[in-house]
C-alpha cells in the first residue's frame, strides 16, 4: 500500500464508490451513509501503510448490496495458475487486518466472465483494533473461464459488509456472483464510524504464506504504472490557433489509457482543448486553441488510466 | 458516472471520446480493452447514454 499516485490522504480521502483509492486496490459500496478511504499510515510492524477505509454513517445492508475492497489482477499474471483446467494450481493469499470490532469477516476470489465462478472464503478477527495476518489456502477450481489475456484474469475481495445477495458458501468453488461468504460480519459498512485497514496483500502459488515479497520501491511504482500513471503536458502555440504536440508516459500500459484531468497548469491566452492518447506506450497528443501568439499551457497534469 | 460524452475527431475521423467521469474531463480512447471506453459503450448499447457528434475542428 506504499503506492498512491492519486494522493488519498486523511485530509483529502476517497469518498466516491467504484474508485481506486491507493494503486490498484478500489472501493465499492452501495449502501447510504458514505465512506472516507485513504492511505494510512498505520501499519504493522515491518510496513509503513495500509489502506484505511471507514463508515461515515452506519447502515442496515440491504440484500442486494455491495461494499467491498476488491483489486483485479490481470490474466496475464495469473496464466500461470491454469484454472478452469485440469491442472489448476492451488494459491495462498495472505494480507494482514486491523479492525474495530471482533467478528468473522470474509471474502472472495472470482471470474470475471460471463458464466461467474467465486470462492468465498471467512477469517476471524479475535482482537479489535489489532493488526492480524491472515492466510488462506484456496484449491485452484478446475470449472469456469479464466482470462489469460490483458483483461481481469481474477478478482480478489475484501468484503466491507455485503448483502446476503453477494455471500456464498464459505471453502468452495460456486457459481455466483460472491464477494464474501454467508453469516459474514457486515462490518464496517453497518456501523458509524466502523473501521477497517489492509496490507500486506499477497497472492501466491502453493500451500505456504512466505514472508511479504520486499521490491523496491521504483519496481513497485513501474508495476502500479501499467494500470495507472500520471503525465505533465506542455503546449505552446506560434500563431492564434489550436496547437498540438505529442506527450509520453513513462510505462507501457495495459490498454490505451482514458487521459483525465488532475489540474490545468498554468494556462496564458491559451486553453486545453483536448488530450488524446493512442497507443499503449503511452502517447498521444496534447492539444491547445490559442487566442493570440505564443498562448501557452504549461505542467497541465493528467492521469492516464487503463485500470481493469 | 459518465456524462457529457461527445466523440473527437481529427481529420474527420473519431478519435476519442470527451467526457465526464464522476465530475472530472476526461478523454476515452476508443480501445475495446480501454474499461472506461467499454462502460460507456455498455451504457450506450442499454439507452442510457447518448455520444454526440464531434464538432467541426
Amino acid at each position: 500500500m506504499r503506492i498512491n499516485q492519486r494522493g488519498y490522504t486523511s485530509a483529502a480521502p476517497l469518498t466516491t464508490s467504484n474508485s481506486y483509492c491507493v494503486d490498484r486496490f478500489s472501493i465499492s459500496t452501495s449502501t447510504a451513509g458514505g465512506f472516507s478511504s485513504y492511505q494510512s499510515t498505520v501499519a504493522p510492524v515491518g510496513f509503513t501503510n495500509s489502506l484505511f477505509y471507514t463508515k461515515t454513517t452506519g447502515a442496515t445492508v440491504a440484500a442486494g448490496e455491495l461494499n467491498f475492497i476488491y483489486q483485479p489482477i490481470e490474466g496475464y499474471n495469473t496464466y500461470d495458475l491454469a484454472w478452469g483446467t485440469a491442472n489448476a494450481k492451488t494459491i495462498t493469499l495472505s494480507f494482514w487486518v486491523y479492525a474495530g470490532a471482533t467478528g468473522t469477516f470474509s471474502g472472495s476470489v472470482r471470474n470475471t466472465t460471463a458464466t461467474l465462478y467465486a470462492y468465498p472464503f471467512t477469517y476471524t478477527v479475535s482482537a479489535a483494533n489489532t493488526w492480524t495476518q491472515i492466510s488462506v489456502t484456496i484449491a485452484g477450481p478446475t470449472v469456469g473461464t479464466w482470462a489469460t489475456d490483458n483483461t481481469a484474469g481474477l478478482n480478489i475481495f475484501f468484503d466491507l459488509g455485503s448483502g446476503s445477495t453477494y455471500k456464498g458458501t464459505a471453502g468452495a468453488w460456486v457459481a455466483g456472483n460472491y464477494v464474501g461468504a454467508t453469516g459474514a460480519t457486515t462490518y464496517p459498512v453497518s456501523t458509524t464510524g466502523g473501521t477497517f485497514y489492509l496490507t500486506g496483500v499477497q497472492l501466491e502459488v502453493g500451500t505456504v504464506a512466505t514472508p511479504f515479497e520486499r521490491r523496491q520501491y521504483g519496481q513497485e511504482l513501474m508495476l502500479c504504472q501499467r494500470y495507472y500513471q500520471i503525465i505533465i503536458m506542455n503546449a505552446q502555440s506560434p500563431a492564434a490557433n489550436y496547437m498540438s504536440t505529442p506527450f509520453y508516459g513513462t510505462t507501457a500500459m495495459r490498454s490505451i489509457p482514458t487521459m483525465a484531468q488532475i489540474s490545468a497548469g498554468s494556462p496564458s491566452l491559451a486553453s486545453i482543448a483536448s488530450v488524446v492518447a493512442n497507443s499503449t506506450q503511452p502517447s498521444g497528443y496534447f492539444q491547445i486553441l490559442a487566442t493570440a501568439v505564443n498562448g501557452y499551457v504549461l505542467g497541465a497534469s493528467y492521469s492516464g488510466s487503463s485500470e481493469l | 458516472m459518465y456524462t457529457n460524452a461527445q466523440y473527437i475527431a481529427q481529420g474527420g475521423v473519431n478519435v476519442a471520446i470527451r467526457c465526464n467521469i464522476n465530475g472530472v474531463t476526461s478523454f476515452v480512447p476508443l480501445d475495446p480493452a480501454n474499461t472506461d471506453y467499454a462502460n460507456i459503450m455498455a451504457l450506450v448499447d442499454a439507452g442510457e447514454l447518448t455520444i454526440a457528434p464531434a464538432e467541426g475542428e
